[in-house]
């Protein structure tokens, strides 16, 4: 168990007052520097998988296990120290309007009780990884969707954490812009960190040629090494 | 740093709230000068019951050495108490009774002018010129003539004094005062309580991008609720602190200046009570805005 990062073990997950569970027995395993898309379409489960990964829901049968811990049996203060070894991207990117591209990115680790001198040096060096030297004082209103989604990985990844999470971060943005995306993220993947992205962009998944888990219902029905958006022919 | 976002937090939650937080300071202080004014009112009844016996109590003072009454020959001799006694114990009306003796009515006396009016070798008075007395608790204060008529005719009985008539009033009005005082005290902590839910709930739907990011990113509870603690315990504290501020105003301008000089059968609440007065709204008013805080935090920042 101990490659694995995230390990799903027949999890089910029914949200309280619905008929039908939102993941039906789900087993992944993904191991330490994958980069992992998750694809299905609209209500197969893609969002509750993340959730549960982040401990923001828990399961209702099976065990996910994350960074080592049993998340079901782990305890309400120690999810806090659970998140700080996972970044999480959006769709909609979640920036603070009213405070700057560096304030952003240095709020992530102010907030966890980082110090002051660290913060100066990681922050710069972080924008500048994602490509946005020179921007630290914009607010965010002043940046592209492009660049306000890099803040947003910026944000995610500068506590180096040991898994990223993206929810369709590419869902609001043009092709060009999506492919520049996720060569960023293909970057953050090779430092060693693993990836975890749901999404419905067939471009995206083709280009990158990753392992693909595919659910439909709640159910994985295709899980492919190096697979493409549809199933492979 | 920890400190620093801590107390930016609260200086801009407190100034985006202002209004909130006024009417959350006013309220508490309102309330808590009535609490503690009730917590006064008790402490006064308390002293008035030990000196001077509650509503229920008929005292029997005894004949002592050189009494006034000509009634009496000589202090009352055991034998004599023991006749008191047995009428005490056989007449339905008494529910209960204490001996006071001497010395102790001499430590009220010293309690109530000070006792170093009788240092010295040659004190204006001392234990030998107390009498002793029985006090009678009534089992209703409508039924005594049986106890007195019986008691009153019995040798070595110096006077009886029936206070319940006296004293009729005075309780009333302590009474009515610290109830008066609690029962208002609680409908406006109840209006504090709520201001302080709502409060709450302002401000974590002011902050709630900040604190869903702050979440995401592994911040701990306490790290997220220690602003909202702060600004609960930074408006309990300035409204207990004027409220105990107004205490002391009538503790000096009403009691000190006042009363006390003026009144003097009985002591009246000084410094000590007014102290507990103090303890009292300083643990409840920040225990009023905190607890609020925490159960209201946990369900809005739930991690
Ligand atoms: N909080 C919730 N309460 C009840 N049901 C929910 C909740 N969240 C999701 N669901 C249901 O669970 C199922 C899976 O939802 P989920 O958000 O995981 O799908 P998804 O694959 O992310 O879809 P999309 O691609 O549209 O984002 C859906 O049927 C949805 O209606
Ligand atoms: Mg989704």
């Amino acid at each position: 168990m101990s490659t694995h990062v995230i390990r799903f073990e027949k999890v089910s997950k029914a949200y309280p007052g619905t008929a039908k569970p939102a993941l039906d027995q789900v087993s992944i395993d993904i191991e330490k520097g994958e980069f992992v898309f998750l694809v299905g379409q609209s209500g197969s489960g893609k969002s509750t998988a993340l959730r549960l990964v982040l401990r923001e829901t828990r399961s209702t049968g099976g065990r996910v296990h994350v960074a080592g811990k049993d998340l079901n049996r782990l305890a309400g203060w120690k999810v806090p120290r659970l998140r700080r070894q996972i970044g999480t991207v959006f769709q909609d990117f979640r920036l603070l309007p009213n405070k700057t591209v560096s304030e952003n990115v240095a709020f992530a680790l102010q907030v966890i009780g980082k110090s002051r001198a660290e913060i100066k040096k990681v922050v710069p060096q972080t924008l500048e990884l994602v490509g946005l030297d020179g921007k630290g004082e914009r607010m965010p209103h002043e940046l592209s969707g492009g660049e306000q989604q890099r803040v947003a990985i910026a944000r995610a990844f500068v506590n180096r954490p040991m898994i990223l999470i993206a929810d369709e971060p590419t869902g609001n943005l043009d092709p060009t812009t999506s492919a520049g995306i996720m060569k960023l993220l293909d970057r953050i993947n090779r430092t060693g960190t693993t990836v975890l992205m749901a999404t419905h962009d067939v471009h995206v998944v083709d280009q990158l040629r990753k392992r693909v888990i595919e659910l439909d219902h709640g159910r994985v029905v295709r899980d492919d090494a190096q697979g493409a958006y549809g199933a492979a022919g | 740093m920890q400190f620093r976002y801590v107390f930016s937090e609260l200086r801009s939650g407190l100034r985006r709230n202002l209004s909130m937080h006024i009417a959350v300071v006013l309220t508490l202080f309102v309330s808590m000068t009535l609490l503690g004014l009730g917590v006064l009112m008790k402490q006064q009844s308390d002293i008035a019951t030990r000196f001077l016996g509650d509503q229920l109590q008929v005292t029997v003072y005894l004949c002592r050495d050189g009494d006034t009454n000509p009634a009496c020959a000589a202090r009352a001799t055991d034998e004599q108490k023991q006749r008191v006694v047995e009428a005490m114990e056989g007449n339905p009306e008494v529910a209960s009774y204490t001996f006071e003796s001497q010395e102790e009515a001499f430590e009220k006396v010293k309690e109530l002018y000070g006792a170093d009016q009788f240092d010295g070798d040659n004190p204006a008075l001392t234990a030998a010129d107390m009498p002793e007395s029985y006090w009678i608790t009534l089992k209703d204060p409508k039924e005594f003539q049986g106890i007195e008529s019986e008691v009153q005719g019995l040798d070595g009985v110096s006077q009886i004094r029936d206070v319940h008539e006296t004293l009729k009033p005075i309780y009333e009005w302590l009474d009515a005062l610290k109830y008066g005082s609690w029962g208002i005290a609680v409908f406006l902590l109840v209006a504090a309580l709520l201001l302080v839910a709502n409060t709450i709930r302002l401000a974590a739907f002011a902050r709630r991008k900040e604190i869903a990011i702050m979440r995401l990113v592994g911040a701990s509870t306490l790290y997220i609720a220690l602003p909202f603690l702060m600004e609960a315990v930074v408006t309990a504290v300035i409204g207990v602190a004027l409220a105990g501020g107004t205490l002391g105003a009538f503790m000096w301008f009403g009691v000190h200046e006042r009363i006390a000089d003026s009144v003097k059968f009985m002591p009246w609440i000084g410094a000590q009570e007014y102290t507990t007065a103090l303890v009292v709204i300083a643990i409840l008013g920040p225990a009023l805005t905190l607890l609020p805080t925490l159960l209201l935090t946990r369900k809005y920042l739930k991690v």
